[in-house]
């Protein structure tokens, strides 16, 4: 789990532009949106894209997509179980 | 009369006449290294594409110019940008992810595929609540933007434009001429002289 939080992180910190940000600034399980990285809209679309690209996920339900990035570690848990690449 | 005025080209930036020194390496561009030593406080930046980096940079350089003040424009400044190229960088980057068999379109490259992104990003910055157009043109044309800007000029609340030439083809290619004018005092011939 720890090897794919660490491939997580790089991927959210290249995809989102967080420049000057490095894995290690990243909470494994602070809040992604509102504090932490106070990541926006546009940053959750792109999270969406990030899950179906790298691992074949696809999130319907924008409920569904607010429990997934509570934390890296909860999307790290939930790609775990559903990834199909 | 233009008070205030930044030029930005691809190894070049001149405020009100004056070049300014910009330490450039090889693995950042210029308009990243003028973001990290002149204004650094708005992480946004990073995901603008490049035209909005462009109006972005050149706007900060010419508000520290005019000197920042504490009560806000509101109502009173508005921002009125023109170019040739409209928002093509960034067309040209999203297209790449709308091609081939493998699509995967992206979100934050498509929120900038229009060019008036550039005024709203300099308006919200700033606070600024007046008129917010981009208007693209066939080329740099001094008569037709001056015409325009005189016409913005004939509302009631407008008395400050930020306003200029912004023009991105690409990370590389691009220049701006971004100026400041005041109602009743621009002067289309002071213009050419820029």
């Amino acid at each position: 789990m720890e090897e794919l939080i660490l491939k997580l992180k790089k991927e959210i910190i290249e995809v989102l532009n967080l420049e000057d940000i490095k894995p290690e600034d990243i909470d494994d399980n602070a809040p992604l949106f509102g504090e932490g990285l106070a990541l926006d809209s546009i940053d959750a679309l792109e999270l969406i894209v990030l899950m179906e690209k790298n691992y074949g996920i696809k999130i319907k339900d924008p409920n569904e997509g607010k429990e997934i990035f509570k934390s890296v570690t909860v999307m790290a848990e939930y790609i775990d179980k559903h990834r199909t690449k | 009369m233009i008070n205030h005025w930044v030029k930005i080209e691809k190894d070049k930036v001149v405020v009100d006449g004056k070049q300014i020194e910009i330490e450039l390496s090889e693995s950042e561009s210029l308009l990243n290294t003028i973001y990290k030593n002149k204004i650094g406080d708005y992480p946004k930046f990073y995901k603008m594409d490049p035209l909005c980096k462009l109006g972005f940079v050149a706007s900060e350089l010419l508000l520290d110019a005019e000197g920042r003040r504490e009560e806000e424009w509101g109502e009173k400044r508005g921002v009125v940008l023109f170019n040739a190229s409209s928002s093509l960088a960034d067309d040209r980057n999203y297209q790449k992810t709308i091609e081939g068999d493998d699509v995967f379109p992206s979100p934050s490259l498509f929120v900038y595929t229009l060019p008036n992104v550039v005024t709203g990003e300099i308006c919200i910055r700033n606070h600024y609540y007046g008129e917010s157009n981009f208007m693209v043109l066939r080329g740099l044309d001094v008569e037709k933007m001056s015409q325009i800007l005189n016409a913005t000029f004939a509302d009631t609340c407008t008395e400050s434009l930020v306003t200029g030439w912004v023009d991105c083809q690409s990370e590389k290619e691009y220049s701006a001429l971004m100026f400041i004018v005041e109602r009743g005092s621009f002067d289309e011939a002071e213009l050419s002289k820029l």
